[in-house]
């Protein structure tokens, strides 16, 4: 591996970028949290490690798209993995979008995103890969957003689970996630959980139990 | 020839792209340095990396170059000095030729059988990415 430059120092990890024998990467290193005991820490960071590369393969091994692995190195909690070259995050992506046109234009124009992004949803939980970090900085979009190249990151929390519960509560976070951050964006994830049910036959029990936690997600925030 | 040199002999028809190969042997190289190698040497190691399966016999009976090959792909380490390769230049009465002309020489149809490859997965990531993945999380996820 090359010199590596870092590109984000996270709350988790950090992210360099580097080139694995010739070919452009980013390595994802885990550190110590201090205030952990050291050996649970190491076993924690690498379950998550394991945990993410897991995902990595059984994601694309499905057919979603993710990052090509090259190597794992578990003594310093490093993945390197392929670089998606020439993308942006789903976030900037929706932002620059809004920025530059009327509220409804941008909503048209998200629209064939919302519908990708459920489908790519449905895949992941019918093969029962739960991510456990939904929002829109853990998808890419590689090259024209327009093509709808989604490629999905950050697997750290991810865990396999044939339980409604699980999806459903995967479904909330971005649901959270997706509110939060982008204003104005109660129809795109409409379409996404339209195109997500249309793609998932056994999605019903998946949506009850979103709604089972939106509503103890408001109750909490009327006592608190 | 046990003994005459430290070589890799690497089947050519399941080897895609030399990439394949320095995947492996990054692999194998770190296990050396961890002292975590499952087989004697690291030479050996390299054929048991380029395995998806966790079989060391299997492993080195499905990727070693075998008794009818007509062809080689060769992996040397450390061989600064270019001894082993001249060694194994003279032993092999052959055409050398450049690495990346292995593409001629590969068996596609094989490549997905051992590495389990379905027709879902080529749809999103070409064949060398869906293989070298593998590879690289072997010791965590196994298809
Ligand atoms: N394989 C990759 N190719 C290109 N950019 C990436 C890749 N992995 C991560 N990134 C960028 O780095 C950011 C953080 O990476 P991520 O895996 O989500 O780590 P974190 O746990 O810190 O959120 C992503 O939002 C994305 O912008
Ligand atoms: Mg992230």
């Amino acid at each position: 591996m090359s010199s590596k430059t870092l590109i984000k120092q996270g709350a988790e990890a950090k992210l360099y970028s580097a080139t694995f024998h010739g070919r452009p990467c980013i390595v994802k290193e885990r550190f110590k949290k201090s205030y952990r005991h050291p050996s649970l820490d190491q076993s924690l960071t690498n379950q998550r490690i394991k945990s993410e590369v897991r995902a990595l393969l059984r994601s694309r091994m499905n057919g979603v798209r993710t990052p090509t692995v090259y190597f794992v190195d578990l003594e310093t909690s490093q993945i390197c993995m392929e670089e998606i070259r020439d993308s942006v995050t789903v976030r900037d992506y929706i932002m620059s979008v809004q920025k530059s046109q009327s509220l409804e234009d941008s909503i048209v124009q998200l629209k064939p995103l919302g519908r990708k992004i459920g489908e790519t949803l449905a895949v992941l939980h019918q093969n029962n890969i739960v991510h456990g970090d939904l929002t829109t900085s853990n998808m890419l979009l590689q090259s024209d957003p327009m093509n709808l190249n989604l490629v999905m990151i950050d697997f750290g929390l991810s865990h396999f689970e044939n339980l409604a519960e699980d999806k459903g509560v995967d479904l909330y976070v971005l649901e959270r996630a997706i509110l939060s951050t982008h204003p104005n964006s109660d129809e795109f994830f409409s379409e996404i959980l339209d195109s997500y049910t249309q793609s998932n036959p056994g999605s019903a029990d998946v949506i009850a139990k979103l709604d089972e936690v939106r509503m103890r997600g408001r109750k909490r925030t009327m006592v608190g | 020839m046990k003994g005459l040199f430290e070589a890799t002999l690497l089947k050519t028809s399941l080897i895609l792209d030399p990439f394949q190969v320095i995947v492996a042997v990054n692999k194998a190289v770190h296990q050396q340095k961890i002292n975590k190698m499952m087989t004697k040497t690291v030479h050996s190691e390299i054929l048991f990396s380029l395995s998806p399966r966790k079989n060391i016999s299997n492993a080195f009976k499905t990727f070693g170059m075998g008794d009818k090959d007509t062809s080689v792909f060769v992996a040397i380490l450390n061989d600064h000095d270019k001894s082993t390769m001249s060694v194994i230049q003279n032993l092999i009465k052959g055409r050398q030729v450049d690495p990346y002309q292995v593409s001629e020489l590969t068996n596609l149809q094989s490549i997905k059988e051992v590495y389990n490859l379905s027709e879902t997965e080529l749809s999103v990531s070409n064949t060398l990415d869906a293989v070298v993945s593998r590879i690289a999380s072997k010791d965590i996820v196994q298809v």
